[in-house]
């Protein structure tokens, strides 16, 4: 396999390979991920009601984006009644542009943000370097992949790739002194400096969770405070978020609240939960004064009215789809290439991209297994959409090469008796993993699955027999890598059904 | 082009207010449906039906809070009355050296005294002087005090307003944070708390609303759970009353 490490490469087979060949990063996101999971499957369980729940947060959003037009236009009308700034972008560009006038304006020196997907996706960072302003990440994780001049590559913990020896180089670059490689002593060191950061900050820049429409309020979940930091500190904030982010009341919040912190991270509730009504008031004392709502379409509305695809736009962001996906669990977040990773940006980034069919062969990073659906808490049918993802590039002619993935190689493999006895042969000689307790039939249970479910079947235009020695190469490696996850979620469906808790987070299988 | 910012924000506002129709009749165009004007009927407004009722007998509120509240990290304890609770910030003063500390101006902690019994610490109010770069103040502060608007049991959180004699800066910046709660301000559910702000409507709400739910916390250096990464480090939820 090849290993270049210079530049990024073009597809997710080739980003895996990268992924792949880090020890660590495997490690790490599998670590992270299976706590993250078990995390939830508990505070999922505990909570008790957990399919109700999932269906009323469905069932808001549902209703939500059904009439968009409605409660945006709320929202924007109260926004802007609470003092707000409020702004529309309908591009990436657009956004860009009026995030830079308003920093010009300020004559910001600099911008200090919080986590922020939607500024990931405009390449903010970037733009504000590049008309001189300094735009520091603040949440911690954040600010260390900044430091090393990379991106997240899970959107809950977005330095999930990197261990304490590097985060402790980066941070003796940045502190001019050598930090031992100790969580609170370089923790300690990002507050201090940051604290500084955020009081000489012109601008504060945050997304946003939710949008509540009747009220015209913006609400933030976070852990560590530095989303509050950003609200509180600089006189002037700029909240940019998807046009999609709305929920009605603050009742409906009462729903997120409870569906957003579990399925991400466990917890019953973020340490912090924020919710921001404009600008402070006169007689306040801190606060901003001026705030900015960059409202952003940047092809979210290309969903709107398609049926196979509206529903991406009731995605929370929790990232429960990565944890439980057992592709992401193995070749990690930058693998996928888009600022979205795991089964949701299988799905977003493509649709985003307003032409599905360009997109490259990242619908093909998944097994199809559904555990994204299970572990959605509003049910947002990710595998079904990855089918049609796939149909629509088969339908647009983009299905027909012959993919060095391997992904469709296996699938259209699989479609044969034959083909199949073919890789069981290969299992068998090669991989002791793959027939560990003999146990042949289980492990392949998933790919059966998987093959099942496939449409439009698709043969590669060259035949088995002339593809057999890169196939070789391939299958022998993709099976070796794969059977780990599988055996893990394997293993975790059994824990869960050993506890007579199947039911309780959505599993039916 | 706008001489002034104030000009600069009217210009935006204009182009917003036109891009904004656009905006949403593009979202019905896509929706194939002509524009909803009216308030459309939610059947699932907030949370399920059977949740709405639920409450907890008030020991059970304070148990679930507090079980809660220090598994998150945070400290509780359960005191009789607001003289219970100065001596205990008092005493915590005391043991670990506190020289700054920053109170809201409530009246509940106008009434307490907390100066006279915190000789070693200078105290300042927040906004009591017009003049004072606030801000700096709670962020140099060892101690933040402030009295909760609300608690809730079910997520161990507590609730904050703000207003000017609240700022929202004395529940973040400190290193330390006493919460302290009236026993009859804690309740049940997150919803609880949540369905007055729709019932007092938007006039009515503060700009900063903050639920807490323990000491600031990261996990992002290797899953290893970090405290007080920018928020306070230590939280102590009192609840006061019986």
């Amino acid at each position: 396999m090849s290993t270049t490490s210079t530049g990024v490469p073009s597809t997710v087979k080739k980003r895996a390979d990268l992924a792949l060949n880090d020890e660590f990063l495997r490690k790490a996101v599998k670590f992270t991920t299976e706590r993250l999971r078990n995390g939830k499957i508990n505070a999922a369980e505990e909570h008790g009601n957990w399919e109700e729940w999932r269906e009323r947060g469905r069932q808001i959003r549902l209703h939500t984006i059904a009439h968009l037009d409605y409660y945006l236009n709320l929202f924007a009308d109260n926004a802007r009644a609470n003092g707000v700034h409020v702004h529309f972008a309908s591009t990436s560009a657009e956004a860009v542009k009026l995030s830079l006038e308003i920093a010009q304006r300020k004559q910001a020196k600099s911008v200090v943000k919080s986590k922020s997907m939607v500024t990931e996706e405009l390449h903010l960072n970037h733009e504000l370097e590049g008309i001189g302003v300094e735009a520091i990440e603040t949440d911690l994780g954040e600010y260390i992949i900044q430091l090393a001049g990379e991106t997240p590559s899970h959107i809950i913990i977005p330095a999930i790739h990197k261990n304490r020896y590097q985060i402790a180089d980066l941070l003796s670059k940045e502190a001019g002194e050598t930090l031992e490689p100790d969580t609170s002593i370089l923790a300690g060191f990002v507050r201090k400096k940051l604290r500084e950061k955020f009081l000489e900050a012109d601008i504060g820049m945050t997304g946003c969770n939710f949008a509540i429409a009747e009220t015209g309020s913006m609400v933030l979940f976070e852990n560590e405070g530095n989303a509050r930091m950003v609200t509180t500190v600089p006189k002037t904030q700029i909240t940019l978020m998807g046009m999609e982010r709305i929920i009605p009341s603050w009742s409906d919040l009462e729903v997120m609240a409870t569906l957003l912190p579990r399925s991400a991270t466990g917890q019953k509730l973020t340490v912090y939960m924020s919710g921001i009504t404009g600008p402070r008031r006169e007689v306040d004392a801190d606060g901003p004064d001026e705030m900015h709502i960059i409202i952003v379409d940047n092809g979210r509305s290309l969903q709107l009215g398609d049926s196979e695809f509206q529903e991406l736009l009731n995605c929370i962001r929790c990232g429960a789809c990565l944890n439980a996906c057992p592709v992401y669990r193995h070749i990690g977040g930058h693998a996928y290439g888009g600022t979205y990773s795991g089964p949701i940006g299988a799905v977003l980034t493509p649709a985003l991209q307003k032409n599905i069919a360009e997109w490259d062969d990242i619908a093909n990073a998944s097994s199809l297994c559904g555990a994204c659906y299970e572990a959605c808490p509003v049910k947002i049918p990710l595998h079904e959409m990855l089918i049609y993802l796939r149909r629509r590039k088969q339908e647009g002619g983009h299905g027909d090469a012959v993919e060095s993935a391997g992904m469709k190689g296996f699938a259209a493999v699989l479609g044969d008796a034959k083909r199949f006895r073919g890789i069981l042969r290969l299992g068998k000689l090669g991989q002791k993993l793959v027939v560990r307790n003999g146990e042949i039939r289980t492990k392949f249970g998933p790919l059966k699955g998987w093959n099942s479910y496939r449409v439009t079947p698709s043969l590669p235009k060259r035949s088995f027999r002339e593809q057999w020695g890169t196939l070789e190469e391939e299958l022998r490696h993709g099976l070796r890598e794969m059977d780990p996850a599988m055996q893990n979620r394997m293993e975790a469906i059994a824990r869960e059904r050993k506890n007579g808790t199947g039911g309780g987070h959505g599993h039916h299988g | 082009m706008a001489d002034t910012h104030q000009q600069w924000l009217e210009q935006r506002a204009a182009e917003s207010r036109a891009k904004q129709e656009a905006f949403m009749n593009d979202i019905a165009s896509k929706l194939r449906r002509p524009r909803v004007m009216e308030k459309p009927a939610h059947p699932f407004r907030g949370a399920p039906d059977f949740w709405k009722a639920y409450e907890w007998p008030l020991e059970e509120r304070v148990e679930r809070f507090s079980s809660n509240f220090k598994s998150a990290g945070g400290h509780v304890e359960r005191l009789a009355d607001m003289e219970s609770a100065k001596r205990f910030i008092a005493a915590k003063a005391e043991e670990l050296g506190a020289h700054y500390v920053i109170r809201q101006n409530q009246p509940e902690l106008n009434e307490l005294g907390l100066e006279a019994a915190l000789p070693n610490a200078e105290v300042s109010v927040w906004n009591s002087d017009f003049e004072q770069y606030w801000k700096a103040r709670a962020a140099e502060a060892d101690f933040g005090i402030v009295v909760a608007d609300y608690a809730v049991a079910y997520t161990g959180s507590v609730t904050v307003l703000s207003s000017k004699d609240k700022g929202r800066s004395v529940s973040l910046l400190p290193t330390v944070l006493f919460v302290i709660i009236p026993l009859e301000r804690l309740k049940t559910r997150l919803g609880e708390v949540l369905v007055g702000f729709d019932e007092a409507g938007r006039e009515q709400l503060p700009a900063g609303i903050h639920f807490i739910s323990g000491p600031s916390r990261s996990a992002d250096i290797e899953n290893d759970l970090t405290i007080g990464v920018h928020g306070p480090g230590v939280v102590y939820a009192l609840i006061v009353g019986s």
